[in-house]
């Protein structure tokens, strides 16, 4: 038995009821919000690395 | 409000994106930069030694033939030579002392091996056909393990070795220069 599939609206162009400058609202924040969210688990990655690298390599000394 | 024409948010997005480039730009800058500044100053490199040896007969005779493996110390300098082999090392265990720059030469007639030593930062591959070699400082004394880290086989799960690391009162090499695990 197929799945039933869902129909394309017939026309795309049809109004969803979504206030465009409210859209235009959100979509202002948005970027921001995602660059914070990514600037920090970015950040706190960076920061894990450089701890390991200056207070656990570095100390070990070289091998080469 | 001006700023809610879609063309103003597509520039808006734009900047953010271009200023997460110019952000992990700097970050690779940065590491890169580091790395270079370490490697220029301190000589933190990866392990370099290119030096061939021949698989088939490297324990039949010459410097890792069995009678020369383990630790040796001549002229006040400590080696240690061990045979990363399916499915040990060879020797299953190594002296080494403290505070002291040990020089690690290892050679594997089979297949490739790796190793490290915890809580060091000695970690190399040992490629048949060639001697691995680092050198370090053990800063504290004990046992310390040391893994095959490279997958070589079904008993690779097995296969690890101690490093004693003796402080330099215990430390006593016999008369040939030579010196063992101590028994516990």
């Amino acid at each position: 038995m197929q799945p039933e599939q869902p129909s394309p609206p017939e026309n795309s162009e049809v109004a969803d009821g979504v206030d465009e400058t409210a859209l235009a609202g959100v979509m202002r924040t948005v970027p921001l919000g995602a660059a914070i969210l990514a600037g920090s688990a970015v950040a706190l990655l960076v920061a894990g690395y450089l701890l390991i690298y200056i207070l656990v390599f570095i100390p070990r000394g070289t091998v080469g | 409000m001006s700023d809610t024409h879609p063309e103003i948010h597509e520039r808006w997005i734009l900047k953010t994106e271009l200023l997460w480039s110019f952000g992990v730009g700097v970050f690779i800058a940065a590491a890169l930069g580091m790395i270079l500044f370490t490697a220029l100053t301190i000589s933190v490199n990866p392990p370099s030694n290119v030096e061939r040896i021949d698989p088939k007969s490297l324990h039949l005779s010459g410097e890792f033939a069995e009678h020369n493996l383990g630790t040796t110390v001549s002229d006040g300098s400590v080696t240690v030579r061990a045979i990363a082999t399916q499915f040990m090392f060879l020797p299953r265990c190594i002296a080494v002392p403290a505070n002291r720059r040990v020089t690690l030469r290892f050679a594997s007639p089979d297949v490739i091996h790796g190793l490290l030593i915890t809580g060091t930062n000695v970690n190399t591959m040992v490629v048949p056909g060639f001697v691995a070699q680092v050198h370090t400082e053990f800063t504290r004394t004990g046992d310390l393990l040391m893994p095959c880290h490279e997958y070589c086989g079904l008993g690779h799960s097995e296969m690890w070795a101690t490093v004693q690391v003796l402080p330099d009162d215990q430390f006593k090499p016999d008369p040939d220069g030579r010196i063992s695990c101590a028994q516990r």
